[in-house]
């Protein structure tokens, strides 16, 4: 088990945005969290990565309770992010985003850096590998010294999970990966996703293209309202008849009309 | 020839830049992470009053007074830089511009050791001090056909030149690696870059740190070069200053900074023909700057204008400047 959120619950002033919710992510799976809009997912991600703490519950990671734990220590302990309105490093290249992304990963201070000591050129020299390695994966390679926000649309979400996979994970949040992307970057997205895993990265997505999720995941938690509504398989959660009226069956209904 | 060059007007006001560049530099430094500090003016005058203090009291020699100038600025700056970085923005900027008042005041008011508003008389002069040291080991300015405050200021110049040079190469290699990067992405997106694992506090209080040092350091240059400094050098109008060189040359690169210290330095001993006039065309220069350049005058783009063309030339004059041009 990887992740295991237990009776989490934050309140703002008096709207309570989750309630009592549970539940637990395995290692190696694709876990969805879908649910409609204001339904409490980017919140609970919010709190995984303690952006802001719980009003009450407990979060752990491998075992390890790291509600509490300022967000760099977080990512420190393999967990990291990508957000749902993409928060890049606009005016640095794209290169330089994927080295920030490896700072957790790696130590040189001041004056190694300024010296230019054998350990950090090797650090440095490491981290490039790595930038150049994960460009390739995401398909970004040859815009390395391209500024962030000159990328297309469907590139700085790449680039986001880049940037993100370069703290080497071992549990990748995605806010909506798929937001606003065509039918051909939602494939690649897919392939992405799947190459992903197979390095042995255990993701967690929110998402709200539906077959997307479903072809996807390997188990899904719907939250509506900030409570838990169900959770199981896609193939569970499509005949779950709570959720096709909480959820999907609006969807139809929206695509009807 | 070379001693009708020398003139110690002119040898004064390099050297003022050269404090300056420091200046601005320990303003990029700290905005480079996204902080605007406006207590640098105070940094600088424990800088000055710290090096003057001991040097006068206590025959400190110069360099240690110097270093611990800009030690005890920094140690301040930490002291100072933990809690007002809660702060974010104009917050922050009016905080450590209340900081540096209160620096002033007690330069004003704990007269028995600084002597009040009257100022400090009597520090001990860099360049008559370095004059010394080269008289000692055998060096006569006749040989050179220069007057002996020629060389005691020309001291002073190159002492702060090499200075300045060693400080851009510290923080230009700083800007490169983890750290420099750090403090970019910090200033680009706090959250995002929390996100990614850097301690932010950390690296804002390094960078904050960073400017105090810097500040106290060329404060306490001053104090040498001056021989003579009093509360009023370090009041608020010198933080607002401090800050022009920095916006005014550019925030972004440092570069900016370094054009804007020589620059602001520059225009009003430049102006001097017209003395009534000269403080109102430093305020139009300012306000024609941030309606149409408020990035400032030197830029990412200009940096890459400069080394495209510097490359190019290079280029032609190897015979292959077709190839390289493009």
């Amino acid at each position: 088990m990887v992740l295991e959120i237990k009776k989490v619950t934050k309140n703002f002033g008096g709207i309570s945005a989750l309630t009592d919710v549970s539940f637990k992510i395995n290692e190696g799976e694709i876990f969805g969290l879908i649910g409609p809009n204001g339904a409490g997912k980017t919140t609970m991600f919010n709190i995984i990565t303690n952006m802001f703490p719980p009003t009450s519950g407990e979060i752990s990671f491998q075992e390890d309770k790291i509600s509490g734990s300022k967000p760099h220590k977080i990512t420190d302990k393999g967990i990291c992010r990508t957000f749902q309105n993409i928060r890049l490093f606009s005016q640095m290249t794209v290169l330089e985003n994927v080295l920030v992304g490896g700072h957790c990963r790696s130590k040189s201070g001041v004056f190694s850096s300024v010296f230019r000591t054998k350990s950090q050129r090797k650090e440095e020299h490491t981290l490039h590998e790595t930038a150049t390695d994960l460009l390739a994966l995401v398909g970004l390679s040859g815009y390395e010294n391209v500024i962030a926000e000159n990328l297309a649309y469907g590139q700085q979400r790449r680039l986001e999970i880049a940037r993100a996979l370069a703290s080497h994970p071992k549990l990748l949040l995605l806010d909506e990966p798929a937001a606003g992307m065509n039918e051909t970057e939602t494939e690649n997205l897919f392939d992405l996703i799947k190459k992903v895993q197979k390095r042995g990265i255990t993701v967690l997505l929110i998402e709200h293209d539906m077959p997307f999720v479903m072809k996807l995941c390997d188990r899904i938690t719907v939250l509506n309202f900030g409570k838990k509504l169900a959770e199981g398989t896609p193939a569970e959660i499509q005949n779950n008849q709570d959720v096709i009226e909480a959820y999907l069956g609006s969807e139809e209904d929206d695509q009807i009309a | 020839m070379l001693g009708d060059l020398l003139n110690p007007y002119y040898l004064q006001i390099i050297s003022f830049i050269m404090i300056n560049i420091i200046l601005g530099i320990s303003i990029y430094v700290t905005l480079s992470s996204g902080q605007l500090s406006l207590g640098n003016a105070g940094f600088m005058g424990i800088g000055a009053y710290t090096s003057a203090l001991l040097t006068i009291n206590f025959d400190v020699p110069i360099v240690i007074g110097v270093l611990l100038g800009a030690l005890v600025a920094g140690v301040l700056g930490i002291l100072i830089g933990i809690p007002a970085l809660r702060l974010h923005g104009v917050y922050l900027a009016i905080a450590t511009l209340g900081f540096g008042e209160v620096i002033r005041v007690i330069f004003v008011n704990w007269e028995s050791v600084t002597q009040g508003a009257i100022g400090l008389p009597g520090i001990p002069h860099l360049g008559r001090e370095l004059f010394k040291i080269v008289s000692d080991m055998g060096f006569d300015p006749d040989m050179l056909g220069l007057r002996n405050n020629q060389v005691v200021y020309l001291l002073v110049v190159l002492t702060l030149l090499l200075i300045n040079i060693f400080i851009v190469w510290f923080f230009s290699r700083q800007n490169k690696s983890r750290v420099g990067r750090a403090f970019a992405a910090i200033k680009m997106d706090e959250k995002a870059a929390e996100s990614m694992g850097i301690n932010i506090t950390y690296y804002k209080v390094l960078s904050f740190t960073q400017g105090a040092v810097l500040a106290g350091f060329a404060g306490a240059l001053y104090a040498h070069v001056m021989a003579y400094i009093s509360p009023a050098d370090f009041a608020y109008h010198r933080a607002i200053e401090i800050l022009i060189f920095s916006v005014f040359g550019g925030s972004e690169v440092i570069w900016g900074a370094i054009f804007g210290a020589t620059f602001m330095t520059l225009l009003p001993e430049a102006l001097r023909f017209i003395s009534e006039y000269r403080y109102m065309i430093y305020g139009i220069i300012l306000i024609l700057m941030m309606a149409f350049r408020p990035q400032g005058i030197i830029d990412v783009s200009v940096i890459q204008w400069i080394k495209k063309t510097m490359k190019f030339k290079r280029g032609t004059d190897h015979g292959t400047g077709n190839k390289k041009g493009h």
